[in-house]
């Protein structure tokens, strides 16, 4: 639990925009990382944050005081990706024909694929990881970038995704293992991520 | 994935720059407060159907220690309903869904068994020919009786919880829907004379099953954030 988020979100419902604007700018990028994770569109998962927040904003009344803002608001990003989902018919496997990995990419901390550090071996096994990722059913593609690449815990995992924990456990070790499989079966690889 | 990455902030959009433009303070929820609400719609709902309809013939007749712990279970199953589907553990913003959804099923099973298994009957109880028809028909009635009981209190409920729940919405619904429909099996066991086992299983206990359904149908309905 952030003290500071906690603050921001208590100030924020007392109509202090400034508030508003500093949890943006604290919580914008994890949101954008685990949703380019999700939808790998960058355009698509600015979009999901941008309506993540307007439900964060619409729904501000039904934040108790004292509470941490972020399981909560992780959660109506994750039901914010499944409405998509769902509307648009958007979690495709975006695979090319020949099994490279699309143009765009991002890494853990949602920067842009040209911002980051690292040479061509990391940054191809990134690539590789980001692209089995997208082989996943939805439900363990989450289950991993929430526990793997997000960091949460089990519980927040299974909290944000409205499962128990031990489906969440089933999910990422099936997901894990998945992964596994997908980069061991690479020309040249040696083991999973 | 840190929430330092300041340089990878995504652009506020038009939007939401002109939602904070306008930004008016709101009172947060105060789940504590919610439960008394929904206790007082449902006390009022009880209160006057009681009122309207009056209080059961036998009532005088029935063992005490039968009327009082069926009349406790559906308390407290009302109040152990209400406060799961509305307040949420200590540090978190969301309701404990998933044991209000579990308590739901656990009280709609629990109420229809525990009319077929523990009913009482005295001389001064509605004795009706035990007929399919009859059956049917006299439980539909107290179904239905009990649901309108539960409807100003889940109504009001579901609206206080309205954006705490982006998940688990239908499970903590199922919670809140069996704590009405307990109060409706309160008024129930207050107002309607009848003690045939069947009739006190799915016509009273249907309440509560009845009642769960409804809410895991319509608790992510009524609790979306608004949309403007």
């Amino acid at each position: 639990m952030d003290g500071e988020e906690i603050a921001l979100m208590a100030r924020y419902c007392d109509g202090d925009a400034d508030a508003f604007r500093r949890l943006y700018a604290r919580l914008a990028p994890r949101l954008l990382g685990y949703l380019l994770r999700m939808v790998r569109d960058r355009a698509a998962a600015e979009d999901l944050v941008q309506q993540t927040f307007l439900k964060v904003h619409r729904a501000r009344a039904a934040y108790v005081r004292g509470a941490d803002p972020v399981p909560w608001i992780f959660a109506i990003a994750h039901r914010t990706f499944l409405d998509d989902v769902r509307g648009k018919k958007r979690a495709r496997v975006q695979v090319a024909d020949d099994g490279a990995p699309p143009d765009l990419a991002a890494d853990i901390t949602g920067a842009p694929d040209g911002t980051r550090d690292g040479d061509d071996g990391t940054r191809e096994l990134t690539a590789a990881t980001l692209a089995a990722l997208q082989t996943l059913p939805p439900a363990q593609r989450e289950a991993v970038v929430l526990t793997k690449l997000g960091g949460k815990s089990i519980v927040e995992a299974a909290e944000i995704a409205g499962t128990t924990p031990g489906a969440m456990k089933v999910r990422v070790h099936r997901g894990y293992e998945a992964l596994r499989k997908a980069l061991g079966a690479r020309p040249g690889s040696e083991g999973g991520p | 994935m840190t929430g330092e990455a300041d340089e990878h902030v995504p652009p506020m959009g038009d939007l939401l720059d002109a939602e904070l433009r306008d930004l008016q303070p709101v009172a947060p929820r105060r789940p504590w407060r919610d439960v008394a609400i929904v206790t007082a719609a449902a006390a009022c709902a009880i209160g006057a159907l009681v009122a309207l309809l009056r209080l059961r013939r036998d009532l005088d007749a029935l063992p005490t220690s039968w009327l009082v712990a069926y009349g406790a279970a559906w308390v407290a199953s009302f109040g152990a309903g209400t406060w799961l589907a509305l307040v949420p553990r200590r540090g978190a913003v969301m309701p404990r869904w998933r044991l209000a959804g579990i308590v739901g099923a656990v009280a709609a099973a629990g109420f229809v068994a525990a009319g077929l298994v523990f009913a009482e009957t005295t001389a001064f109880s509605l004795v009706y020919a035990p007929t399919l028809a009859n059956h049917l028909r006299y439980a539909a009635g107290c179904v239905a009786l009990g649901l309108v009981t539960a409807v100003l209190p889940f109504v009001v409920g579901a609206l206080l919880v309205r954006g705490a729940l982006p998940v688990g919405a239908r499970a903590a619904g199922a919670g809140l829907g069996a704590a009405c429909g307990a109060a409706g099996g309160f008024l129930l066991h207050l107002h309607c004379p009848i003690t045939h086992a069947y009739h006190l299983g799915f016509g009273h206990g249907g309440a509560v099953a009845v009642g769960a359904l409804l809410g895991a149908l319509l608790v992510p309905i009524l609790a979306k954030e608004r949309s403007r």
